[in-house]
């Protein structure tokens, strides 16, 4: 038996599907303006690349943001349950999960599988990903490859702003300066360790911890949280496919409540037109 | 026959103010660009050109704001809070509480008859919160900044925005824009948002007529109408809302150096140099 589960977030879309005993295949897609058609996109793909077609898939599970626009979804689930199931498959003793998205970030606190405590902010942009967005554009430098750079620093410039528009500021600054990219780049992302760091600890920080979300392919962040939390930190292989992880293992449990005819009706009725579901022209 | 200048120079722009014996005789504006140092030259040069006066007649210079450490001259260093306040008790006697709104911060301060500073709150840690974010949508929707108030005052159904962080303000903008809301209603849902905070800042210090606005925001009168109608006040503009700092920098300084003179003069006749 197949399941899959999808988690559509604001910037990035992921897809995994699995069998009962491991993860068959992932893909992840950046969300873009028109998230409701890139489910079934997604989907497709990710099928494809099984040889499988919709039929083989038992049951599916939406989370994430856009989790309301999956008319094919049997089921839609939260974010936060979601992520702590795919860590807690992944890593059993992980008591606190930091997630770090483009646009939010998270502290989920766990024991046993459970949710203890939750914090999220969504409301500065200097605690998330956009932050490093903003700096990486006006540094001219790839997103993907300021973690990198900021390891070589040697002398970490100390950026005083909270805000992303003011270390903005102080970038330029910076740079005019003559300060190295690298040793900005250091600072920039202790910077944004700190913001992260003083949301997390509300919820107080215990081993292990792990951190997920676009944030954590950052190995500059990473070190920087650590540096920040004082013990190192589990750093998931794919830590953007957590959450829909989380949801495909949803999904397979959702198969052992519900019997077999339920399931293949469940199956027959999925509405896979994203398009007549909603009843309108395509906004793209 | 003092000359004294005062100065005041900050992330968007840099002031100056020539004054003798408490008049004001001139007065310099130049945008700071990132190169305070040619901003300060600037402004000294537009200041002192109006008067024919030369640096070398200049006695004492005053100055307040981020960029003063560039200055090339000597001079004494003031807190922004106290220029403010001195300055426009200077232009207006009246004030009791004083709105500033500048490039990287937004003060309200509580003025005494004196002119003194009795109370004071400053934002200046979130951009959303001061004239900076009215740059940054200046920017998306390509209009001038000059020109916002104006066209504020045209909107027929301003913009509500749902984020109070000024870099996903602007993401919200370029989506607004991108659905066909005019620049009209965006701007002034932009001043709705500002305003808010203003008003929240407000509220914890208790609005004192007379309540005069000062800073590059006072620039703005479509900011200023939003902000009487929620804050429930008429709000003075004086005439050059931008150089009360300097002023009061002028001013300040002024005092201190007959403040050190009469120390000297009483050193000399008692010989006590306590």
């Amino acid at each position: 038996m197949f399941y899959a589960g999808l988690d559509i977030g604001s910037t990035i879309t992921k897809v995994v599907i699995k069998n009962e005993r491991k993860i068959c295949t992932t893909v992840i897609k950046p969300t873009g303006a028109e998230h409701r058609r890139l489910a079934n996109e997604i989907m497709e793909e990710a099928l494809s690349k099984l040889n499988l077609s919709t039929a083989n898939i038992s049951y599916i599970v939406a989370t994430g943001y856009g989790r309301i626009n999956v008319p094919f979804a049997d089921k839609q689930v939260t974010e936060i349950t979601c992520h702590m199931r795919g860590i807690n498959w992944l890593f059993p003793n992980v008591k606190t999960i930091i997630d770090i998205g483009g646009q939010d970030s998270k502290g989920i606190k766990v024991d046993n599988g459970k949710l203890v405590n939750f914090v999220m902010n969504d409301k500065c942009a200097a605690g998330t990903g956009r932050f490093l967005e903003v700096i990486s554009d006006v540094l001219g430098v790839k997103l993907e490859d300021i973690g990198e750079i900021s390891l070589q620093s040697t002398q970490p410039t100390n950026i005083s702003s909270i805000c992303t528009v003011f270390a903005e500021q102080e970038t330029l600054l910076q740079l005019s300066k003559g300060t190295s990219v690298e040793d900005i780049l250091a600072g920039i992302h202790k910077a944004n360790a700190s913001r992260i760091y003083s949301m997390v600890k509300k919820i107080k920080v215990e081993k292990d911890v792990a951190i997920t979300g676009g944030g954590a392919k950052n190995i500059g962040l990473c070190r920087a949280l650590e540096e920040r939390i004082g013990f190192p930190v589990i750093v998931p292989p794919e830590p953007l496919i957590t959450g829909a992880l989380g949801a495909a293992l949803i999904a397979s449990e959702e198969t052992k409540k519900i019997g077999e005819k339920e399931l293949t009706e469940k199956q027959l009725n999925r509405r896979w037109e994203a398009v007549t579901f909603f009843d309108e022209k395509p906004t793209k | 026959m003092s000359f004294i200048v005062g100065l005041d120079i900050g992330s968007a722009l840099s002031k100056a103010v020539i004054m003798q014996d408490g008049t004001l005789l001139s007065s310099g504006i130049s945008p700071s660009e990132g190169n305070f140092l040619s901003a300060i030259n600037s402004v000294l040069q537009e200041a002192l050109g109006k008067t024919k006066l030369a640096m070398s007649d200049i006695d004492l210079i005053g100055a307040c704001g981020l960029g003063a450490s560039f200055i090339p001259h000597s001079f004494h260093k003031i807190s922004e809070i106290l220029c403010q306040s001195r300055g426009t008790s200077y232009l207006l006697p009246t004030v009791r509480t004083l709105i500033e709104i500048g490039n990287q911060s937004s003060r309200i301060i509580k003025i005494t008859r004196q002119g003194k500073v009795a109370d004071s709150l400053v934002s200046d840690k979130c951009a959303a919160g001061s004239g900076r974010i009215l740059q940054i949508v200046a920017k998306v929707l390509k209009v001038d900044l000059k020109d916002m108030g104006q066209l504020s005052l045209k909107s027929t159904q301003p913009v509500k925005f749902t984020t109070g962080c000024a870099v996903f303000l602007e993401t919200e903008a370029i989506s607004r824009v991108a659905e066909g809301a005019s620049k009209e209603n965006i701007i002034a849902g932009l001043h709705q948002a500002l305003t808010a905070r203003i008003a929240a800042m407000a509220h914890r210090m208790g609005l004192e007529e007379d309540c005069v606005i000062t800073g590059g925001g006072a620039e703005n009168s479509g900011l200023v109408k939003i902000m009487e109608e929620k804050l429930g006040k008429t709000l003075l503009v004086p005439d050059n809302p931008l150089i009360t700092g300097a002023i009061g920098a002028a001013l300040i300084v002024t005092e201190k150096k007959v403040n050190l003179k009469k120390e000297e003069n009483h050193a000399i006749e008692t010989g006590c140099h306590c």
